[in-house]
């Protein structure tokens, strides 16, 4: 049994995502094979049509590529959630989503209705296409690889689709979705510049920024701050919610967070609830007076 | 973080089980109001309520409507935008006339969706319920000229109405009115004097605003006799539809009130620069008659308003009570050293009080709702009168109790929080607040309770009363009948109060010409001896219908358990209140009066 | 052109789901269903092309069971022109609608087919690319931004860290993301209109397709709870907690 996980990258180095996933393959046994699907990537497919990883040309290359393998592995991002679910279908097997757990190489744990139920499922067939909810297994350690690597051949590319271009949004902040810490504003905020102060604090913490739904109704930040059910969910290590009162929909993108931090000046506000370390008080004072207390210690 | 959620399983159950919706869509006219449709109108109905009108009506008990120079009005945030949707989406025709631009459903599917609006945002829907009303007006009286000429805007909602009766010595004796209304020589009137409580008499949302004023002509007799209704636009109109001139009405001041604060409540100038120009509606010194016919389905729609705000503030106050831990409920298994407060005997009493009420009265609404249908559309002449007389009796029981009911439910409801509901952030209190002009406006409860014991049950010496009673006791009597406990229980309890209802309706009838002064101190205890007897009998049919489906092994058994647990719940612990009230009318009235001015 | 629609009757936004005692799933008898808010934007967007003269019909589609009537209704009162239930009460997964949104296109012949990124209630994300996949169709997942011109759909879609811009040869997929656009409200006299518009009935049988689930759920679970309600007294003994007791900061 071997297992071909899907490697996210950006042709130069491996996106952490892709070492979330294989620390899931660990758990199903057998060895694993890492497919670098890229271009001038010195990795295995090398192929220009590659470059712009568009989930066709991926997925096909992945398919040509699929005889041997029990299970495909994909990082369930916006690259492994685009390209899985095409490589599945042509393989005509069943995708298994965004697992949380391998519980024995057929069987897994995924979250449903956004994480407020866990399903256990199995899969019937024989091989196994599966997204992997990276926040739910730790990083394997990117060293002391001895591996063969192999060049394999990339089918030619998909005619119809074009790459034309991407616009990453320019911050030295980590991705909310990727962010080891996260500091979210709300309405408590009570206006867009205000986010200036959680600002400070992130440049400290090396944090993300996010937002409730309310703070992004109000106009305070952009929309892609937004954490929750219909935003993004979150798992981080630590999670400072900052004047968010924690509607049940916030609550949903971001209760996985490993700890819980809570600053809101209402102490029956539901955030407390489920938070670890809750302070009460003025958020205008709290803020700027823990970003000075993590300046000098 | 509570929010409102139109209670569609209950609005479903009413509608199809109690009210008939079903033989309301099959009345010429009617045939649109399918079950399908209405439940795809429901369904969008609660989703705009939910999300378009609920999140603003904090925010508009915050900021309230303010008066700015220049004698304009700024609706708080977000309430304009509302407003345009809410028009865009078409729900301001929905009962109305199709040849106006209306969509002709049927006052029960209307009854439905009012509720929602009501619940989730009362001081935005009382615009609406108030262009109704002028909508109403010029249609039953208006020329075809006035009809053509402001009908269509008004029922999509483009222009307003407001209904302008109140002046500061008129209030609910309107005959004391005095505002004057000048005939001129090409045929309109101009007007001159102050009209007070106007409701949206002044707004951001429209271009136009089409009052309905109440005013003497020169010539006309003094008192109730010589009152004219006459259309006032705030901006004249052009022949083309298009708004012309600026009218000679301003708005000089707005309340300060202490609810509905979204709700702009205007002072309005009539001719202080020269005249208002108005156009007489119908004939001349018929206003208050006119006013009266639309007044009945104004009425009807402030009782809706009761419900819609009870719903909510129970809404609310159960949310509390499941997420509220504290101390440790009485006699239960249960090792937990705290539980929810929904856990304590009292708090789950003050909810199902809440519950109960609030269902009870939304039932006897829909059946009030279905038979004003059928006064209008049935085809057999002898049913139309049948209705007819019984939304008569209705209307000051639907106003005068659901409002009541209000009153109580969402007091309960800053209770169930304790301290937090006293809190203005916790939002309990703004129901309190918002819901008490319900029983003030639209004739008052002691009004609504003089035209019961008047008009309506001792004119026609009780006869529609007691048939009304009738079809109650026949339910108690099948209930009392039942093999089921808990049906031959609810049977019993409203056996006993209908009896006791129906002394109080001797008494009134008897009471009435001989001691007139009597029987109208009597007169609110006896319109809530109505109000809890017409409830105890819609919970009682409701349990009916509920074990029949149950025996049948239809739909959702957890509800409809609920239906009779709660239908129980009201026949014990509510029904009770019957006796107390045939009592209180029959044999304290007198105390009442006993009294001397000097001695108060 | 044509614009097929695929809707999917979920459970409604605002429930809170409840895992049912028996480990078997979730209970959603007797719940709010609607229409999955991610599929309402592709309505939105599809009305949308429709208004700009673009797209020529709409069809929405739904699988499942007789209740989904509902849905299309309410699709048909945002806009579409027809409707089609694919009526079945077994338990479809992400592969079988696939196969059988394939078989309608195949008899349709769309040239674009949108919909939701993922419905929430199985939260797969997987139907739109599989569609793709099996129709041979270049897909534009996560979309943002729609523009279509001269036989070709501009897409951008919401890539982790921003934003990817590609060009499509329709006929093509789209998937929609949250930002795309904000859908209108049924309007009354639409929800009126809409139980006049055409809607047929098809049964997987006579579509050729085996919808047999190729995943079993074993159980459901309720998450488990965090404790929460920790509280610290200010920022000192905050930052301390994080660093020696949480250690989630250095």
């Amino acid at each position: 049994m071997s297992i071909l996980v899907v490697a996210e990258h950006d042709h130069s180095t491996l996106k952490s995502a892709t070492l979330h996933a294989v620390a899931a393959c660990g758990k199903l046994g057998g060895d694993i094979h890492l497919l670098v699907a890229g271009h001038n990537a010195r990795g295995a497919a090398e192929a220009p049509q590659l470059a712009g990883q568009l989930a066709e040309n991926v997925a096909a290359l992945i398919v040509n590529i699929a005889g041997p393998y029990s299970h495909i592995v994909l990082p369930a991002t916006g690259f492994g959630k685009n390209i899985a679910p095409r490589v599945a279908a042509s393989l005509d097997v069943a995708q298994v989503s965004d697992i949380m757990s391998v519980e024995s190489p057929d069987t897994f744990i995924r979250p449903i209705y956004a994480g407020n139920a866990f399903a256990t499922v199995q899969s019937k067939d024989a091989k196994k296409v599966i997204t992997v909810r990276t926040t739910a297994f730790d990083a394997v350690v990117p060293e002391g690889g001895h591996a063969a690597i192999e060049d394999v051949a990339a089918p030619p590319g998909f005619e119809g689709i074009e790459l034309l271009g991407q616009e990453l949004t320019k911050s030295d902040r980590p991705e909310l979705t990727s962010a080891r810490i996260i500091i979210s504003g709300g309405r408590g905020l009570q206006k867009g510049e205000n986010f200036k102060m959680l600002e400070a604090l992130a440049d400290k913490l090396n944090a993300a920024i996010g937002a409730s739904r309310a703070a992004v109704d109000a106009g305070f930040v952009p929309n892609d701050y937004q954490v929750g059910q219909t935003g993004k969910i979150v798992a981080p290590d630590l999670y400072i919610a900052v004047g968010i009162s924690g509607a049940i929909q916030h609550l949903a993108g971001m209760k996985d967070s490993k700890v819980i931090v809570a600053i809101n000046k209402d102490p029956e506000a539901p955030i407390f609830q489920i938070a670890d370390y809750g302070l009460v008080g003025d958020l205008f004072e709290i803020v700027p007076a823990l970003t000075a207390e993590l300046s000098s210690t | 973080m509570s929010t409102y959620h139109a209670p569609l399983n209950d609005i479903r159950f009413v509608l199809n089980e109690l009210a008939g919706l079903e033989q309301v869509g099959k009345l010429p006219g009617y045939e649109e109001a399918t079950p399908d449709t209405v439940e795809a109108i429901l369904e969008q109905a609660a989703k705009f309520a939910s999300e378009v009108l609920d999140p603003l009506n904090a925010v508009g008990d915050r900021e309230g409507a303010r008066l700015t120079e220049g004698g304009t009005v700024k609706t708080p945030t977000g309430f304009k935008d509302a407003y345009a949707q809410f028009i865009a989406s078409g729900w301001n025709g929905l009962t109305k006339n199709p040849d106006f631009g209306g969509q002709g459903l049927p006052q029960l599917v209307a009854t439905a969706v009012e509720e929602m609006w009501h619940g989730a945002n009362l001081a935005f829907a009382l615009c609406p319920l108030l262009t109704q009303g002028a909508i109403e007006a010029i249609e039953l009286v208006g020329s075809d000229v006035q009809k053509a000429k402001f009908m269509p805007k008004m029922v999509e909602g483009v222009w307003t109405g407001t209904m302008n009766l109140t002046e500061p010595q008129a209030g609910s004796d309107l005959a004391a009115v005095r505002t004057r209304a000048v005939p001129q020589a090409d045929g309109t009137y101009k007007l001159y004097g102050q009209k007070i409580f106007i409701t949206y008499g002044e707004q951001d949302y429209t271009e136009n605003i089409i009052h309905l004023v109440l005013a003497r002509t020169p010539t006309a007799p003094e008192g109730v006799k010589g009152i004219s209704l006459f259309i006032v636009p705030k901006f004249m109109v052009n022949d083309d539809g298009s708004v012309g001139a600026r009218n000679d009405v301003h708005c000089v001041s707005l309340e300060h009130k202490l609810g509905i604060h979204a709700s702009p409540t205007a002072v309005l100038a009539y001719g202080d620069h020269g005249g208002a120009v108005g156009y007489l509606i119908g004939e001349e010194n018929r206003g208050l008659e006119y006013m009266f016919i639309m007044m009945n389905l104004a009425r009807y729609s402030v009782g809706i308003e009761g419900i819609g705000i009870a719903e909510r503030a129970y809404q609310r106050g159960l949310a509390y009570a499941r997420d509220r831990v504290q101390g440790r409920a009485p006699g239960l298994d249960n090792a937990a050293p705290t539980q929810t407060i929904l856990q304590h005997p009292d708090v789950r009493r003050m909810l199902l009080t809440m519950k109960a009420l609030t269902e009870a009265m939304r039932a006897v609404a829909c059946v009030t709702g279905s038979a004003i249908d059928h006064a209008h559309r049935d085809p057999d002449p002898a049913a139309r009168k049948r209705h007819k007389a019984f939304v008569d009796f209705m209307i000051p029981i639907v106003k005068g109790c659901s409002t009541e009911v209000s009153q109580e439910v969402t007091s309960l409801g800053i209770q169930v929080h304790g301290g937090m509901g006293y809190i203005e952030e916790t939002g309990a209190a703004q129901h309190f607040r918002d819901a008490r002009i319900t029983t003030i406006y639209e004739g008052t409860t002691g009004i609504q309770a003089n035209d019961l014991i008047g008009r309506k049950t001792a004119r026609d010496g009780g006869t529609v009363a007691r048939a009304i009673l009738g079809e109650c006791t026949k339910v108690a009597i099948e209930l009392s009948k039942s093999a089921d406990a808990n049906l031959k229980a609810i049977g019993a309890e409203l056996a006993s109060a209908a009896e006791a209802l129906h002394g109080a309706v001797d008494w009134v009838v008897a009471s009435y010409g001989a001691k007139p002064r009597a029987a109208h101190a009597a007169a609110v205890p006896y319109l809530k001896l109505w109000g809890v007897v017409a409830g105890g009998w819609q919970m009682a049919r409701g349990a009916q219908v509920a074990a029949r489906r149950l025996a049948e092994g239809k739909g959702d058994a957890t509800f409809y358990r609920g239906k009779i647990a709660t239908a129980r719940f009201y026949a014990e612990s509510l029904l009770p209140q019957a006796t107390g009230l045939a009592r209180a009318i029959a044999g304290g009235s007198e105390a009442v009066l006993a009294l001397a001015d000097e001695q108060f | 052109m044509k614009v097929l629609i695929p809707v999917k009757r979920v459970v409604d936004f605002n429930v809170k789901v409840r895992v049912k005692p028996d480990g078997s799933g979730v209970d959603t008898a007797n719940v709010k269903m609607s229409m999955n808010p991610f599929d309402e934007i592709a309505v939105e967007e599809a009305v949308r092309l429709k208004e700009k003269g673009i797209a020529s019909e709409l069809v929405a589609i739904s699988c499942g069971v007789a209740a989904c009537q509902e849905t299309l209704r309410t699709a048909l009162a945002l806009g579409a022109d027809r409707a089609i239930l694919i009526e079945t009460n077994a338990e479809l997964q992400p592969l079988a609608v696939a196969k059988l949104l394939k078989a309608i296109v195949d008899k349709e012949t769309p040239q674009l087919v949108i919909l939701g990124k993922q419905a929430i209630d199985d939260d797969s994300n997987q139907t739109g690319q599989m569609l793709a996949a099996l129709l041979g169709w270049p897909q534009a997942t996560f979309a943002s931004k729609v523009d279509i011109a001269g036989g070709k759909a501009t897409v951008k879609r919401e890539v982790d860290g921003g934003l990817e811009t590609v060009a499509m040869v329709l006929p093509a997929v789209i998937t929609t993301d949250l930002r795309l656009n904000e859908p209108r409200y049924a309007t009354l006299p639409n929800i009126m209109k809409a139980k006049k518009k055409p809607l047929d009935v098809v049964k997987p049988d006579a579509l050729g397709v085996d919808v047999a689930p190729r995943l079993a759920t074993l159980k459901v679970v309720e998450p488990p709870k965090r404790k929460g309600g920790g509280k610290v007294a200010d920022v000192k003994e905050l930052v301390a907690k994080l660093r020696s007791e949480a250690k989630v900061i250095s």
